[in-house]
């Protein structure tokens, strides 16, 4: 019987404007990602190649071991992700690149390099029109929600208007079936051509020679897929709750309407700007004051105490040392600090945002193409770990070496040995889809929950909607 | 006659619920809106008044010139307009250095902001994007069954049957919805301009309220013309269903799906890194001549040896240092002559002094002359790569009325790409006057370039940098084109509607 409802609704559908109307849609959207990704991705993964290489060749030729302790890897390059159509993710709002920042004790002692997460804006210069990337989570996110609440908006206020609803619920059919039927027959029809357009919009990206889709980018792109049919499920049954409860199709549309616009427009971008104002990181100009007072004191601490060594080389070693060491911890600390206060500021943002299904679905996107906010932290942490690993792959050299005084950060107190470049560790940005599956949880469940109130919303309200 | 039709079309729209809760969500939008807008904009210039006073005491602070020249900076105050359409005022630099060794434009601009720079990541919404998404919506859902609604109900039937000009029928409703767009539109403003009064730092003068004139000026032609849009759709499909289901289609593409998708697909030109180049390699070039005068010059100065600190002291601690700096992407290639002397003068450096002061005569009368060579060049070329481009951009919108009701809205406010340079275009203005000011005061030549023992520098007369915003007349001037635009496509519209109306059987 649902089966039989649904099919009827499906072939109503099939045979509307708004069917043809959204396929064009659909697909013109789909299209245009797909060639805007293949004219975009291959420059920016050669980029980064390019810019990779170069940095490893610069750390391969590389043999003291005091300039590798000192300098450091120099910098560190985020990978592109091959699916940023997927979800662009505000890249160009989010650094691509970490640098190192080696600080100045007093005039003849710096300390060793660590990492600084200050970038220039790469949005400064650009002087063209606000846009909104066409991303599949625009295509979904906007469009597809649009198209789901179009279908489901009469489809039981225009029964019951035109009397037909009456007419079905005479036959021996329980209200909840003609519910399911409904409910099933937009999300068909729906998703059939939604389907279409992302199998295409796949088939050109995937034939393109330019752009490779690993195998792990298929089971996460089935995974975005699988998230794009709950979210459409959320609004189709959005718009039968509003379309049993309210009598007229028209007065449906315009709720549906303005709860869109106030839902998937406003509210991410809204919610953002007010829940920041909620918490005040560290501002800049506080970090480089403290900055500034860091390094003055320690540079007065260790120019007081240089005078106690008096000219004793080994004293004088064993002090250059522990001020270093002490420069490099403190330094690095503040700025993680800085950087902490800020993630947390965002991350609450984004939290706060999270009523919007819009939003949650932008994040559920970024987290699973590998794009957005999510994986820039992924990436700072990617880098943390390579920062351990890289120090201790310095202390092992110099405690390889039995001439070497293990004083790290001082010419004369490590080892003098050339070091085989092979064996330096190297960075390589890496995705990890359980981590995602990790970041992604809370919104998945919430996007779940969401459905789930809304379903039983419906259903409630068809149950008790007077025909 | 035609009274009697607006008011029974007035109250049929005045009483549906779609006017209620259009207004509803319209007001509440826009306050909340406005509320977090004022906050951003209270802390932008907050940010620009420490950042004004910093720069100031950087250069005050200074007992000779040569240390305080290069510290110049100029900075841009946040357009308390913006809130309207922020446009592009709160994303391209707000200061900018104006050190005569280069002619400054907007690419060289900085942004200092105390912010949290991943807060970019989350888009900002403005009033004016308000009434383009939601406004214009409501425009079309007024319209769609204006006329279909009255051909299935047969009322336009009983309506002609009285002695009525079918022109008139038309012109009732247009006027009667325009008024009930009219009114959310009004009230939000209202209240948004109430929010603002009420914020301390928030000073608007007369002509800004003139602005905000105009701004509803072309918000009345753009809805408007979503209604023509609505109404010929149901003119043209005569039943309310299709009507409604085209319209929000169209909204759509206009809307959203337009603006996003043609920027998406203009590609950033490849010729232009070839052109960047090119010009950075006759900058370079014109820089190169430069020096080897200046080598020439050292060769043949009376002092032996090309050394030009002429044994003056020790510089101060900042570090000092000429050399040339350079940056391809913003097309910059400069000679930085900085000798930050701090004033002391030595016995033995007092010979020397004449020399020193014959050198930087001619060095920095030779920096700015280079400087403005190659600043022909930057500015031909940045034009061509970036200004360009992002003009076609902004044509191409155009063909959506969205594009021309926002190029319309950032004309009037002064946060388009042409306000914007005329910031800049200030900025230029004012380092050409510090130029005219240091020549004038003979300060590459003099003494107090590098030497406080016998007097200091009083900054007191350094010109103050001030920027006016265009006036009112240009902000006109700016914004005409795409009014008139709109304009003439609502009278397109509506003698398409008229037509089709009057030969339309009922």
């Amino acid at each position: 019987m649902i089966w039989h409802i649904a099919k009827r609704e499906i072939y109503d559908n099939l045979n509307s404007l708004r069917f043809a109307l959204a396929t064009v849609l659909l697909f013109g959207l789909m299209l245009t990602n797909a060639v805007v990704h293949l004219r975009e991705h291959p420059a920016r993964m050669q980029k980064y190649h390019d810019a990779s290489t170069e940095l490893l060749n610069r750390l391969r030729s590389r043999t003291d071991l005091y300039d590798l302790a000192q300098l450091g890897p120099e910098k560190f390059h985020k990978k592109p992700s091959p699916l940023h159509f997927c979800a662009d993710g505000g890249e160009v709002f989010l650094p691509d690149t970490i640098y190192i920042l080696i600080s100045r004790i007093t005039n003849d002692l710096n300390t060793l390099w660590y990492l600084s997460y200050r970038y220039q804006m790469p949005n400064l210069k650009n002087i063209r029109p606000n846009t909104i990337k066409v991303d599949w989570g625009f295509v979904i996110g906007y469009v597809l929600s649009l198209i789901a609440l179009l279908f489901t908006f009469d489809s039981i206020s225009g029964e019951r208007e035109q009397g037909t609803l009456r007419l079905t619920l005479a036959n021996s059919v329980s209200r909840h079936t003609v519910l399911i039927g409904k409910f099933l027959g937009a999300l068909v029809s729906i998703s059939v051509p939604f389907t279409l357009a992302v199998l295409m919009n796949l088939l050109v990206i995937s034939t393109s020679s330019d752009v490779q889709v690993g195998t792990d980018a298929w089971s996460r792109l089935g995974i975005i897929f699988f998230i794009s049919l709950l979210y459409l499920c959320l609004f189709l049954a959005l718009g039968l709750l509003v379309s049993s409860r309210v009598h007229q199709s028209g007065a449906s549309l315009v709720i549906l309407l303005l709860m869109w616009v106030s839902f998937v427009v406003f509210m991410p971008s809204t919610l953002a700007s007010t829940a920041s104002g909620f918490s005040s990181p560290m501002t800049s100009e506080e970090y480089w004051e403290r900055y500034e007072q860091l390094y003055a004191e320690l540079g007065d601490e260790y120019n007081a105490r240089l005078q106690d060594t008096r000219g004793v080389p080994t004293k004088r070693i064993e002090l250059r040392g522990e001020y270093v060491s002490k420069g490099t911890e403190r330094g690095e600390r503040l700025i993680h600090e800085h950087l902490a206060q800020q993630h947390a500021q965002i991350q609450l943002a984004r939290s706060v945002t999270r009523i919007s299904p819009a939003a949650l679905i932008q994040h559920l996107f970024e987290s699973f193409a590998g794009t957005g906010f999510e994986q820039h932290q992924q990436f700072v942490e990617n880098v943390q770990v390579y920062a351990r690993e890289f120090r201790e792959f310095v202390t092992d050299m110099d405690r390889a070496d039995p001439d070497s005084r293990h004083i790290i950060g001082v010419r004369e107190g490590m080892s003098q040995k050339p070091i085989n470049s092979e064996a330096i560790p190297t960075f390589e940005d890496t995705l990890s889809l359980s981590r995602d599956f990790n970041a992604a949880a809370v919104d998945l469940l919430l996007l779940i929950l969401f459905l789930a109130v809304l379903l039983s919303g419906a259903y409630l309200a068809f149950v008790r909607v007077e025909v | 006659m035609l009274m009697t039709l607006i008011r029974r079309e007035l109250l049929d729209n005045l009483m549906t619920f779609r006017f209620a809760a259009a207004v509803f969500i319209t007001l509440l939008l826009v306050v909340a809106a406005t509320a977090v807008l004022i906050k951003d904009y209270e802390r932008r210039l907050v940010d620009y008044n420490t950042s004004v006073e910093t720069h100031q005491q950087n250069v005050r602070k200074r007992q000779t010139y040569s240390p305080a020249i290069v510290r110049v900076y100029v900075d841009r105050p946040p357009n308390p307009l913006s809130l309207f359409n922020v446009g592009l005022d709160n994303r391209l630099g707000n200061e900018i250095n104006v050190s005569p060794w280069h002619v400054p434009s907007l690419w060289d601009a900085q942004m200092n902001s105390s912010d949290n720079s991943f807060l970019n990541i989350f888009s900002s919404i403005d009033i004016v994007f308000i009434f383009e998404v939601v406004l214009s919506l409501l425009a079309l859902i007024f319209a769609y069954d204006a006329l279909a609604g009255e051909y299935e109900g047969g009322t336009l039937r009983l309506v002609l049957t009285h002695p009525v000009q079918r022109g008139y029928i038309l012109l009732a409703k247009y006027i009667s919805a325009m008024l009930c767009l009219l009114m959310p539109l009004l009230m939000s403003l209202l209240l948004a301009l109430i929010l603002l009064t009420t914020s301390t730092s928030i000073y608007l003068t007369t002509d800004d309220f003139l602005r905000v004139g105009g701004i509803i000026l072309a918000s009345v032609a753009y809805l408007s013309v979503f209604y023509f849009i609505g109404l010929l759709i149901s003119a043209v499909t005569r039943r309310t269903s299709t009507a409604l289901m085209l319209s929000i289609f169209v909204w759509g593409f206009l809307v959203l799906v337009y603006p996003n998708v043609v920027l998406a697909t203009t590609a950033p030109q490849d010729t232009s890194a070839e052109r960047g180049a090119s010009a950075f390699g006759q900058i370079k070039q014109i820089w190169e001549e430069f020096d080897r005068e200046r080598k020439h010059f050292l060769a043949t100065d009376p002092v032996p040896g090309e050394d030009p600190m002429f044994d003056i002291d020790s510089p101060d601690g900042w570090g000092a240092g000429d050399g040339f700096s350079e940056n391809r992407l913003t097309l910059s290639y400069y000679y930085w002559s900085v000798l930050y002397y701090n004033g002391k003068l030595t016995e033995e450096s007092l010979p020397r002094v004449p020399h020193a002061q014959n050198y930087y005569g001619f060095l920095w009368r030779q920096i700015i002359d280079t400087a403005d060579q190659t600043w022909l060049i930057r500015r031909q070329t940045l034009e061509d790569i970036f200004v360009k481009p992002a003009l076609i951009d902004r044509i191409l919108l155009k063909l959506s009325p969205v594009g021309m009701y926002d190029a319309a809205t950032q004309a009037w406010t002064g946060t388009d790409l042409k306000g914007l340079q005329d910031f800049f275009d200030a900025v230029r203005q004012y380092q050409r006057t510090v130029i005219a000011y240091l020549y004038d005061r003979e300060a590459f030549k003099s003494r107090l370039w590098f030497a406080s023992d016998e007097t200091v520098v009083d900054w007191d007369t350094l010109p103050q940098f001030s920027f006016e915003r265009s006036s009112i007349g240009t902000n006109t001037k700016r914004a005409l084109p795409d009014l008139l635009l709109l304009l003439t496509i609502n009278v397109v519209l509506f003698t398409i509607i008229f037509l089709i109306f009057i030969k339309s059987e009922v």
